[in-house]
């Protein structure tokens, strides 16, 4: 629709493009030398102080001619469009349009300011030794944080806009020059495929534009950490930033990155690589425990030492449920304490926790419900589960189908099951590059650098070569000056 | 491929799903068995078994009985597998062997051959081979059981316990499952077992003037032989550490002998009042068995190499000194060499049975000549001549150079 030069045809035709939404603004006005004009402007979206003082005052009391607008208002953003649709959507994301009798084009001006949260430490990835802010809701507060991580002119942003309701904004990140260009091809390839009426987190696009939807493992990561996603990006990735969202997300995503922290790059590699195999060794305890603990109990009594086996057997003496049901209903009760504490309000949290540890541990040892040694294993399972947060969501069912194969089959069972699931994970590639490298597949270069143990940095000379093969050096070694 | 992928999971779990929970058991279900006494009672089969009654773990459930925190339970039947079945309905839970720490076999069972009565021990799934044997020494395999003086609270715990404890000092035997059917099968080597015997407790309570002897506790000094799994007779503890010594099984012990005389001469004043008797700590062991044929007699040669650390020095001499720990290291020697010749010829005396394995050796070195000869080894093992070497090496001398009683030299 084209701009009309009569300011009040203008009027009717913003109002009607947004049904006369009670939250868009329209101030008229005339300046001193007589011309008629009119604001536009969606509540809370612009700073009205700014827009008095700089844009309302110097065009009252000094436009002449509507072309001299670039002379009079302090605004460092003013453009010319001559489409009422592209003003609507600018409106939208907080400009001023002005429209002056007898001129056909609208100008929007960039005031936009909203309420927003401040930058603190995240609750996810919260760190000793590191960085403690992380990322907000607003995108270009994001952008520019990580912008403060990596000064490069090398760092480029493209921005999208995606959701055909929310018109989200979507921006890629990467640096040129060290980022995979088949990946970004792919990726910008898989983002222009989505047509979805709404984007309100980044998880939707993750669903989107992940490899293998159905499996239990994402090949997408998500993080709230602007040094993170510098690290990321700086061995070759993709960072997606959605807007509305702390998390920002990073393609391609290798299964190792489930069991490393940015805290591992800043600790002393030692201490750091000890924190590497606690987690793998959590990954497989919290996954496999329960299942083994009642494959064990079920079929293999002679594999347990004998005095574990009186003890074991001591605290089944008059449990009532069959050893499978107190464990799975033990690990359904220790998640809804989990996530009952997680969506009440802080101050009931704790009272959760107390709930869960006292009533539910002890007293159902007591009543004789459970038996001990249930509770203990279903609480190591717990809190392996805490040390490697980012692969829940993955482990947790992966957890109660070994538990049932295992109750099933013994460790025959549980050993199909490994089998099965450990084929489904080196078949997922994401964004082209094999899920489960540098372990299959092997790449011992990788794998002895940064998987189990985290060498330390002066030994780390390349990038990940299965992100990108070209540019893969990161730094010269003091040996190879 | 996402069918291939699908029919590929849907063949695994049906491998899971068609065995179903086939063979589950819940831990109350079972009945722990610990120690088995096998015994002859006419013509049946007795079965005695110690389960422990899990329920004394937990603090403040359970009561612990008399005995300790475990019960007996007997079975009768014309073979073992029968007697296994008579106990389903006498006790309420169900046998679970797969922990049996120890066998226990009663001497008349022993006496009237007991190689036919263990195959069950072999066959059942659920039985370990690593199970210790042992033979009650006069007496029926259920006496011993229940007895447990130590501070063990299970029984079991307390025989296991003792038979850890030969690699401190190899006067008994150990002998478990898997290596009874070795010997069984093997031409040439008959078969020893452990031995476990009954006794008074009579000496400690000497100390607080308790003479009457109401408690028993249990040793398992000495070994059994045995003839085509038919018991014999017993070695007594000396010379089943010979026979340790000869089978390579020293893990550990130690070897005493009389205090050979200081080079530098003058006998300590003490010396006169005491035997005196030195020993050493055996470190580690090997032994190296041979067989000759010499003029056509056979001749059994055993070479032992051992290191050791001088434990105990009584007597007068410097063994801070080289050559007199030399002499050390020959005392030492020969006291083994001594043990080993009794040994053998009290076992080619009084048993004429191969135990030591020497055919072993001569079936391996001459395989044409073991053919016409195995028929009666046993013969021409008990006429063979033998040869024993032993080499001592002293390694380390303890935390003092000098004896204590050493006189000071001026």
């Amino acid at each position: 629709m084209m701009i009309s030069k009569k300011v009040d045809q203008n009027k009717l035709n913003i109002s009607d493009i947004f049904h006369n939404t009670s939250d868009l603004i329209i101030h008229e006005f005339e300046t001193n030398f007589g011309i008629r004009a009119i604001a536009c402007y969606i509540e809370g979206l612009i700073d009205k102080n700014l827009m008095d003082r700089d844009v309302l005052k110097p065009l009252i009391s000094g436009l002449n001619k509507p072309k001299n607008i670039k002379k009079i208002i302090f605004v460092s953003q003013v453009k010319e469009m001559d489409s009422m649709e592209d003003i609507a959507t600018q409106l939208n994301y907080g400009k001023v349009a002005l429209f002056f009798e007898g001129n056909n084009m609208g100008y929007t001006i960039e005031l936009n300011q909203w309420e927003k949260r401040a930058v603190e430490e995240p609750n996810s990835g919260a760190v000793v030794r590191g960085p403690k802010e992380g990322f907000i809701e607003d995108i270009v507060t994001n952008k520019s944080l990580l912008r403060r991580k990596i000064r490069s002119s090398n760092l480029i942003f493209e921005d999208y806009t995606l959701g055909k309701q929310t018109n989200t904004q979507i921006s890629l990140a990467y640096i040129k020059g060290i980022v995979n260009e088949n990946v970004l091809k792919e990726v910008r390839k898989r983002l222009g495929g989505i047509d979805i009426d709404s984007i309100l987190e980044s998880g939707y696009i993750e669903e989107l534009i992940e490899d293998s939807p159905l499996s239990l493992f994402t090949t997408v990561s998500n993080i709230e950490k602007p040094d993170v996603v510098a690290g990321k990006i700086l061995e070759g990735r993709v960072a997606i930033f959605v807007d509305g969202t702390p998390h920002v997300l990073t393609v391609p995503r290798l299964i190792v990155e489930g069991f490393m922290t940015s805290e591992d790059y800043y600790l002393r590699p030692y201490f750091a690589s000890f924190l590497r195999i606690l987690r793998v060794i959590s990954l497989i305890l919290t996954i496999y425990l329960p299942g083994v603990f009642v494959a064990l109990q079920l079929y293999h009594q002679e594999m347990i030492p004998t005095v574990l086996l009186i003890s074991m057997a001591g605290a089944r003496e008059g449990v009532p449920l069959p050893v499978v049901l107190e464990t799975l209903l033990m690990i359904i009760v220790l998640s809804l304490i989990k996530e009952s504490g997680l969506r009440l309000p802080k101050n009931f949290g704790s009272t959760v926790g107390i709930v869960g540890a006292l009533i539910l541990g002890e007293s159902a040892v007591r009543a004789g419900i459970v038996s001990g040694v249930t509770i203990i294993i279903v609480s190591i399972v717990a809190i392996s589960e805490f040390i490697i947060p980012e692969m829940v969501q993955s482990i947790a069912l992966y957890r109660i189908i070994i538990l049932l194969l295992g109750s099933f089959a013994g460790l025959y069972g549980i050993t199909c099951g490994f089998m099965v699931i450990t084929a489904q994970i080196v078949s997922i590639d994401s964004f082209g590059v094999p899920y489960l490298w540098p372990l299959a597949p092997m790449d011992w270069q990788g794998t002895k650098k940064d998987v189990f143990v985290r060498a330390p940095l002066w030994r780390n000379i390349f990038r990940p070569r299965a992100i990108e093969r070209r540019n893969i050096k990161r730094q010269t070694p003091p040996w190879g000056k | 491929m996402k069918w291939n992928t699908i029919f590929l999971i849907v063949c695994t779990m049906l491998g899971i799903f068609l065995i179903g929970c086939w063979n589950a058991r819940e831990l109350n279900e079972l009945g722990i068995s610990l120690v088995m006494g096998l015994d002859e009672e006419g013509d049946d089969i007795l079965l005695t078994a110690e389960v422990v009654d899990p329920s004394f773990t937990q603090k403040d459930g359970g009561s612990v009985g008399q005995g300790g925190p475990v019960k007996y339970v007997q079975g009768t039947g014309c073979n073992v597998f029968e007697a296994f079945r008579d106990v389903v309905l006498k006790f309420d839970r169900r046998l679970f062997v797969s922990h049996n720490k120890v066998v226990i076999i009663g001497e008349d069972l022993a006496k009237n051959g007991v190689a036919e009565h263990i195959d069950e021990l072999f066959r059942d799934r659920e039985q370990r081979e690593t199970a210790h044997v042992l033979i009650a020494k006069g007496a029926k395999a259920y006496e011993v059981m229940g007895i447990s003086s130590g501070l063990e609270s299970i029984p079991a715990n307390y025989i296991s316990n003792l038979i850890k404890n030969i690699k401190e000092n190899p006067k008994a035997m150990d002998m478990n499952m898997i290596e009874n059917l070795k010997h069984f099968y093997h031409e040439g080597h008959q078969s020893i077992m452990g031995v476990i015997e009954k006794r008074g407790i009579g000496q400690i309570d000497k100390m607080v003037e308790e003479t009457d002897i109401q408690d028993y506790e249990l040793s398992i000094i000495g070994s059994a032989i045995f003839d085509e799994g038919s018991l014999v007779g017993y070695l007594n503890g000396n010379d089943t550490k010979a026979l340790n010594f000869i089978m390579d099984r020293i893990e550990g012990g130690i070897i005493t002998f009389p205090t050979p005389d200081s080079a530098l001469g003058s006998k300590s004043e003490f010396s006169s009042k005491h035997r005196e008797l030195s020993s050493v700590v055996i470190i580690n062991s090997k032994t190296k068995n041979d067989v000759k044929i010499k003029d056509g007699n056979v001749v059994l040669s055993t070479k032992i190499r051992l290191r050791g650390s001088i434990g105990e020095v009584v007597g007068n001499i410097d063994i801070s000194k080289e050559e007199n720990l030399k002499q050390m290291e020959k005392a030492c020697s020969k006291s083994i060499e001594e043990g080993i010749k009794t040994a053998i010829t009290k076992v080619q005396k009084q048993f004429g049975l191969d135990v030591f394995g020497y055919g072993l050796v001569f079936h391996r070195k001459y395989p044409k000549k073991w053919m016409g000869i195995k028929e009666n080894w046993d013969q021409v093992f008990s006429k063979a001549d033998f040869e024993v070497e032993v080499k001592t090496d002293i390694i380390r001398t303890g935390l003092i150079n000098t004896p204590v009683i050493r006189k000071k030299e001026r």
